[in-house]
C-alpha cells in the first residue's frame, strides 16, 4: 500500500531529538480519511442549509464549530500520554455510566425517550463519547488479562464491562446505539485474541434472544421501523415513507449526481443532513461519490487497524479493534438503512453525519489512536 | 516490513492475530462491495430507482380537490355542511430539535393548545420523522400571523382545509357517519382512483356507503417542473374536476328527534346502556328515524379525533360506535312469533278457528317447557295466542312445522340475511334449520330446540332492522323491501341526479289474507291489554312485544332478558266513531308507519320497549294524552310478568 505517512528517514532531523520527535509516529493517513469524510459531511450540510449557509446558526456554521472544536480535541488527545488512559480508566468507566445516568435523568428526546442532554444550548448525546470511552475501559481490562486472554472469565469479564452501559442506552431506548456497544465489544475482543470459540458462541446467544428482545424490549415504534423495512410499501405515509424517499434521493443521483445546488428529491428528505446524509451524497455525488465514500471508510477502517497491528500490545489492539468494529458497524448499518436494505436506527454515519457529538467522539478515538500510534516504542 | 515487527514483538499471548486481520480486512472489502453493489442497483441499473426517477421528474400530475357532497333529511334540513378551517401542518423532520420548545410555545400562545400539549403532539407520533402532526381548527388570526413569518415557525405549514360539520352530532352519528383521513393500507388500495395521502373519505355511515357519490371526482392537472421543482408554466388541465352530488335523505329530523327523546327518556329512567329506535315507511322501506344509543359526537372524528379519546369510545363497554339496529344481533323472542303464526297458518298448520290448549307447561321426557306465566289460559285460537303470546300455544305451532318449515318462513321475512341498507357492517343473523345445526354443530335438531326457535329464543338471532322489516312487511301486505336511507341524489346546485326507487327484496310467498289475519291479531295484543294501557292512546297500533333471554342464570335460576316491541299504525291512524277498535283499521295494508323498540339488558318490571313506542307516538302524533307506566321502568328481575 502506498503511503502518504512520513518517513522517518525524511524527518530524521525531527526525530533526532528524542522526546520532543513523537509526532513521526503520527499516522497522517488515518487523519486525512477522517478529514476527507468530515469535509464531504459539511458539503451536504452546506447544500443543504435551507436558506444562507453562512447564517449563523445554520447547520454548516455550527458544522463549522463542530469542526474546529474536533481538531482542538483530536489535537489534544494525540499529543497527550495516552498511558494516563489507563491510569483512569475505572475512573473514566464510572464517568460513562454517570453520563449515561444523566441522559436518562435530564434528557430529551423524540417519541418518548431520552437521548439527548443540553449543553450549553446545544444538544448532546452522551451515549456517543461513551462508545469510545467503553473501547477505552475494555480495552484496559483485556491489557491485564492479556495472560488470559482466550479464556471464558475474560469473556464473561468484558460483558460486566459492557452490561452496565448497553443496558443503559437501551432504556432510553436507543436500540441502535446499544448495538453500536456490542460493535465496540466484539471488535476489541477480537483483536486482543479471545477465543474464537466463545465470541460465536456468544454472538449465537444473542441471535437467540431476538424474538425475546421482540416480545419484552422492542417499543411499538421501533417495531414499526422494523415492519418498514420489511416491506416499505406497504405504508408508505408512515415509517416506510422515510426509506422510500431516501431511496429515491439516493436514486435521482445516477453515475455523476445531480451536482451540488440541485436538491428537488432533497426537499422530501430534510433530515438528510443528518443521518439520511448519505442520499445526499448518492443523490448530489452520484455512484462515483458514494463509492469514493464507501472506499475512504475502507481506508479509514484499516488504518486504525494498522495501529493495532504495529504496536502488537493488547491495549492498543483492543482499542483499535473496538474502534474499527464500531466504525465498520455503523457504516455498514447507516448505509444500509438509506440503501433500503437496513432497518432505520439513529445511528450516525461516522464523520459525515452532521452531529457534534458524533464528530467529537470519533475526533477523541481518533485522538487516542494518534497517541497510541506515536508512543508505541514506549508502550511495551 | 511489517510483518517482521510483529514476528518480532510476539502478541502478548505468543498467538499470531495476522488471520485475524486478513478475516477482519475481507469482512470490509464485503461489506463496501455488498454496499457498492446496492448502490449500482438503485442508481445505475436497468429499472433503477434512477431511471424511473428520471421519468417522474418531467412532469407531475396534481389532483385538483372539489367540495364533498352535502346530506340534507327528506324535509331539505341541512345535516352536514363543509366549513373552511385553517390547520397547521408540523413536520417534524423539519423542524430543528432546539427550536422545538420555542415553537411549541409560540404555537401554544396563538392557539391556547397547551405547551406541553403541542410537545407531546409532536413526540408521539409513531416514528417517522415525515408523519405530519396535525393541529385542527385554529383561527385566522393564528393562521395569519405564521403564514407572515414562516421563519419563526420553521416546518410549519398552513393550510386551508374544508372540514365537515355535522348540524346534530349525536343524533345521527350512527347514521352519517364520519370521514377521516386516509390511512396508509387505504392510500394503497385507493391511489388509482384518484385519492392522494392526507385525502378525507369516509370511514362510516353514509359518508363511506356513499363516498362515490359525495366525493366527486377531483380535477388532474399536469404540471411541467423544472429541476429546483418549481413550475415552468401554467398547469394543463387533464380532466375537469367535478364536485360532489348531495344526498336528501329519507331521515326526518323532526321524526329522529322524538325518537331519540322517546328511547333516551325510558333508558336513563332504568339506567339502560344501549338500544334502538327504528321509524319506517312500510310502504316503500324509507327509515324515518333510527336512533341508537349510546352515540358518539361524530364532530369529534370531523376535527381530527386524538388516539386516546377513540382507543376510549372503541374500548368502552357500551361500544358507543356501533350501531345497535344494524351491527348487532339479539335473540328476538317473542317478536319472532309473527313467523311461526303466519308460517302455521300459511302451511295449514292450523286455521283461523282451531284452536290449542294452553298448559302450565309441555313436557318432553324430563324436560319441562314453561307458559310465561306458568298457568296458561285453557284453549285459545290464533288471535289469543298471539295476543297473550302464549309460550305453550307456539311450542304446538313450532312442533306442527317443524324447524326446516319455521326457516323457510323465517326466510320469507327477511330473517337470517342482511337486509341490504346503506349502510356497512350489517349483521345477517341467524335462523337455524336441520341443516344449519348439521355443519355448525354436527347434530340433529332436537325437538326443545324446535320449541324454542318457534318463540325465538335457542338459537335464534335477528338485528333490530330486521324484525322491523317483516312487521313492515306484514303491515303492507307481504312486500318486503329493502330499508333506504338516501331518497335523492341531487347535484350541487340542486338539480335532481337521481331518484332512489324502492327495492322490492321479493314478495312473502303467503296469501293476503293469512297477513290479514296476522295483522288482526297484532291489534288483539293491544286490545286484549297484554301491552296494558297503550290500547288507550286515541291511535290504532298493532304490533307485538318480546321479552328475550339471553346470558347466563342467575342464582334464583333466572336469565337477564332484553325488551322488543314491534308496531305498525294504519294510515288512518286515529280512532274513529265507526271504527271504535280499529279492527277495520288494520285490516288494510296502507299503513305508513311501521316502529320498533330495542333495549338490551333491561330487566324491568314491565315491557320498556312498548312504553317507548308508546311515549314515541304520543310526541309524533302531538297527543295530549300521557300514559306512560312509570312504575313500569323499576330495574328488578320481573322475568315472568310479562312476555
Amino acid at each position: 500500500m502506498s503511503t502518504l505517512r512520513l518517513e522517518p528517514a525524511r524527518v530524521g532531523t525531527l526525530t533526532a531529538r528524542e522526546g520532543e520527535g513523537r509526532w513521526y509516529g503520527f499516522d497522517l493517513q488515518l487523519a486525512i480519511f477522517a478529514l476527507s469524510l468530515t469535509v464531504i459531511g459539511l458539503l451536504m450540510a452546506f447544500t443543504n442549509s435551507a436558506d444562507d449557509p453562512f447564517r449563523p446558526g445554520s447547520i454548516f456554521t455550527r458544522g463549522l464549530v463542530w469542526l474546529a472544536l474536533a481538531a482542538i480535541v483530536f489535537v489534544a488527545t494525540a499529543a497527550a500520554d495516552h498511558h494516563w488512559l489507563r491510569t483512569f480508566a475505572w475512573p473514566i468507566f464510572g464517568i460513562s455510566i454517570a453520563l449515561l445516568v444523566l441522559t436518562l435523568v435530564v434528557g430529551s428526546g423524540a417519541g418518548g425517550v431520552q437521548r439527548w442532554v443540553s449543553v450549553f444550548g446545544l444538544q448532546f448525546q452522551f451515549s456517543e463519547v461513551a462508545k469510545i470511552l467503553l473501547a477505552v475501559v475494555l480495552a484496559h481490562y483485556l491489557a491485564i488479562r492479556a495472560a488470559d486472554i482466550s479464556s471464558l472469565r475474560t469473556l464473561i469479564g468484558a460483558g460486566f464491562i459492557v452490561a452496565p452501559l448497553l443496558g443503559l442506552v437501551l432504556i432510553q431506548p436507543d436500540l441502535g446505539t446499544s448495538l453500536v456497544f456490542g460493535a465496540v465489544m466484539l471488535g476489541a475482543l477480537f483483536f486482543a485474541g479471545a477465543s474464537l470459540r466463545w465470541l460465536a458462541l456468544t454472538v449465537l446467544g444473542v441471535v437467540a434472544m431476538v424474538p425475546v428482545a421482540w416480545q419484552f424490549i422492542l417499543r411499538d415504534y421501533q417495531k414499526q421501523r422494523l415492519v418498514a423495512f420489511l416491506d416499505p410499501a406497504a405504508d408508505p405515509l408512515g415509517s416506510g415513507y422515510q426509506l422510500q424517499q431516501s431511496q429515491i434521493t439516493v436514486g435521482s443521483g445516477g453515475l455523476f449526481g445531480r451536482g451540488l445546488t440541485n436538491t428537488l428529491a432533497g426537499q422530501n428528505l430534510p433530515v438528510g443532513s443528518t443521518d439520511f446524509v448519505f442520499a445526499h451524497v448518492g443523490e448530489q455525488l452520484g455512484f462515483l461519490g458514494g463509492i469514493v465514500v464507501l472506499t475512504l471508510f475502507a481506508l479509514l477502517i484499516w488504518r486504525v487497524l494498522h495501529v493495532g497491528w504495529r504496536s502488537g500490545d493488547t491495549f492498543t489492539l483492543a482499542f483499535s479493534g473496538g474502534i474499527a468494529g464500531m466504525l465498520l458497524f455503523q457504516m455498514i448499518v447507516n448505509v444500509g438503512m438509506v440503501l433500503g436494505v437496513m432497518p432505520i436506527t439513529g445511528i450516525p454515519l461516522p464523520f459525515v453525519t452532521y452531529g457534534g457529538a458524533s464528530l467529537l467522539s470519533a475526533a477523541l478515538g481518533l485522538g487516542i489512536l494518534e497517541s497510541l500510534a506515536m508512543r508505541r516504542s514506549r508502550s511495551t | 516490513m511489517n510483518e517482521q515487527l510483529l514476528g518480532r514483538e510476539p502478541a502478548p499471548v505468543g498467538r499470531n492475530l495476522a488471520p485475524r486481520f486478513v478475516a477482519f480486512g475481507v469482512a470490509i472489502i464485503l461489506a463496501v462491495s455488498g454496499l457498492g453493489l446496492r448502490l449500482f442497483q438503485l442508481q445505475l441499473a436497468e429499472g433503477s430507482t434512477f431511471a424511473a426517477y428520471q421519468v417522474l421528474e418531467l412532469t407531475s400530475e396534481r389532483q385538483i380537490p372539489v367540495a364533498r357532497g352535502l346530506m340534507y333529511d327528506r324535509k331539505g334540513r341541512l345535516l352536514v355542511e363543509n366549513v373552511p378551517t385553517f390547520v397547521l401542518r408540523i413536520l417534524p423532520a423539519e423542524l430543528p430539535l432546539k427550536d422545538r420548545f420555542e415553537l411549541a410555545q409560540r404555537i401554544s400562545e396563538l392557539t391556547g393548545v397547551k405547551t406541553r400539549k403541542v410537545i407531546e403532539r409532536l413526540d408521539r407520533h409513531t416514528g417517522s420523522q415525515f408523519e405530519l402532526v396535525r393541529i385542527t381548527d385554529v383561527d385566522t388570526r393564528t393562521a395569519r400571523v405564521i403564514a407572515e413569518d414562516p421563519t419563526l415557525f420553521p416546518g410549519v405549514q398552513v393550510d386551508l382545509e374544508a372540514r365537515r360539520k355535522y348540524a346534530h352530532g349525536q343524533l345521527m352519528s350512527h347514521v352519517l357517519g364520519w370521514t377521516g383521513r386516509i390511512s396508509g393500507p387505504e392510500y394503497q388500495a385507493l391511489k388509482d382512483d384518484g385519492y392522494y395521502p392526507e385525502d378525507l373519505l369516509g370511514k362510516a355511515g353514509l359518508e363511506a356507503a356513499f363516498e362515490d357519490v359525495l366525493r366527486g371526482t377531483y380535477g388532474l392537472e399536469e404540471v411541467d417542473l423544472d429541476r429546483e421543482g418549481h413550475e415552468v408554466e401554467a398547469p394543463v388541465i387533464l380532466r375537469q374536476p367535478v364536485p360532489g352530488n348531495s344526498l336528501m335523505l329519507t331521515i326526518d329530523t323532526r321524526v329522529q328527534k322524538n325518537a331519540e327523546k322517546a328511547l333516551k327518556w325510558a333508558m336513563d329512567r332504568i339506567g339502560v346502556k344501549r338500544g334502538t329506535f327504528l321509524a319506517m315507511n312500510p310502504q316503500n322501506g324509507q327509515i324515518l328515524a333510527m336512533v341508537s344509543l349510546p352515540a358518539y359526537d361524530n364532530n369529534q372524528f370531523a376535527q381530527g379525533i386524538s388516539m386516546s379519546e377513540y382507543t376510549k369510545l372503541l374500548e368502552d363497554p357500551s361500544k358507543p360506535m356501533l350501531n345497535v339496529a344494524i351491527n348487532e344481533q339479539y335473540p328476538p323472542g317473542s317478536t319472532y312469533k309473527l313467523v311461526t303464526a303466519t308460517g302455521a297458518l300459511a302451511d295449514g298448520r292450523i286455521s283461523t278457528t282451531g284452536r290449542l290448549r294452553t298448559e302450565p307447561f309441555l313436557e318432553i321426557g324430563e324436560w319441562k317447557y314453561w307458559e310465561w306465566n306458568r298457568e296458561g289460559w285453557g284453549p285459545l285460537n290464533i288471535f289469543d295466542g298471539f295476543g297473550h303470546s302464549s309460550d305453550t300455544f307456539f311450542y304446538q305451532l313450532a312442533g306442527r312445522l317443524g324447524i326446516d318449515r319455521l326457516a323457510y318462513w323465517a326466510h320469507q321475512f327477511g330473517y337470517g340475511r342482511p337486509t341490504g341498507i346503506d349502510l356497512p357492517g350489517e349483521a345477517s343473523g341467524i335462523v337455524p334449520s336441520n341443516e344449519w345445526k348439521r355443519r355448525t354443530k354436527n347434530e340433529i335438531y332436537f325437538t326443545g330446540e324446535l320449541y324454542q326457535a318457534g318463540i325465538g329464543q335457542g338459537y335464534n338471532m335477528s338485528t333490530p332492522i330486521q324484525v322491523l322489516n317483516s312487521y313492515a312487511a306484514l303491515a303492507n301486505g307481504g312486500t318486503l323491501y329493502k330499508p333506504q336511507l338516501v331518497r335523492k341524489i341531487v347535484d350541487p346546485e340542486g338539480n335532481l341526479v337521481e331518484r332512489v326507487q324502492p327495492e322490492v327484496v321479493h314478495e312473502l310467498d303467503v296469501d293476503r289474507s293469512v297477513l290479514r289475519t296476522m295483522r288482526a291479531a297484532a291489534r288483539r295484543v293491544v286490545t286484549i291489554r297484554h301491552t296494558d294501557n297503550l290500547v288507550d292512546l286515541p291511535i290504532v297500533v298493532a304490533g307485538k312485544s318480546g321479552t328475550a333471554e339471553f346470558g347466563v342464570r342467575d342464582k334464583q335460576g333466572r336469565l337477564p332478558f332484553s325488551n322488543w316491541f314491534a308496531a305498525f299504525v294504519p294510515k288512518q291512524a286515529r280512532k274513529t266513531a265507526s271504527d271504535p277498535t280499529g279492527t277495520a283499521a288494520v285490516r288494510r295494508e296502507d299503513s305508513d308507519l311501521v316502529v320498533l323498540a330495542y333495549l338490551d339488558d333491561t330487566r324491568t318490571k314491565g315491557n320498556v320497549a312498548t312504553e317507548v313506542v308508546k311515549y314515541f307516538l304520543q310526541l309524533h302524533y302531538g297527543l295530549k294524552v300521557d300514559l306512560r307506566n312509570f312504575d313500569f321502568l323499576v330495574r328488578d328481575n320481573f322475568y315472568d310478568r310479562n312476555s
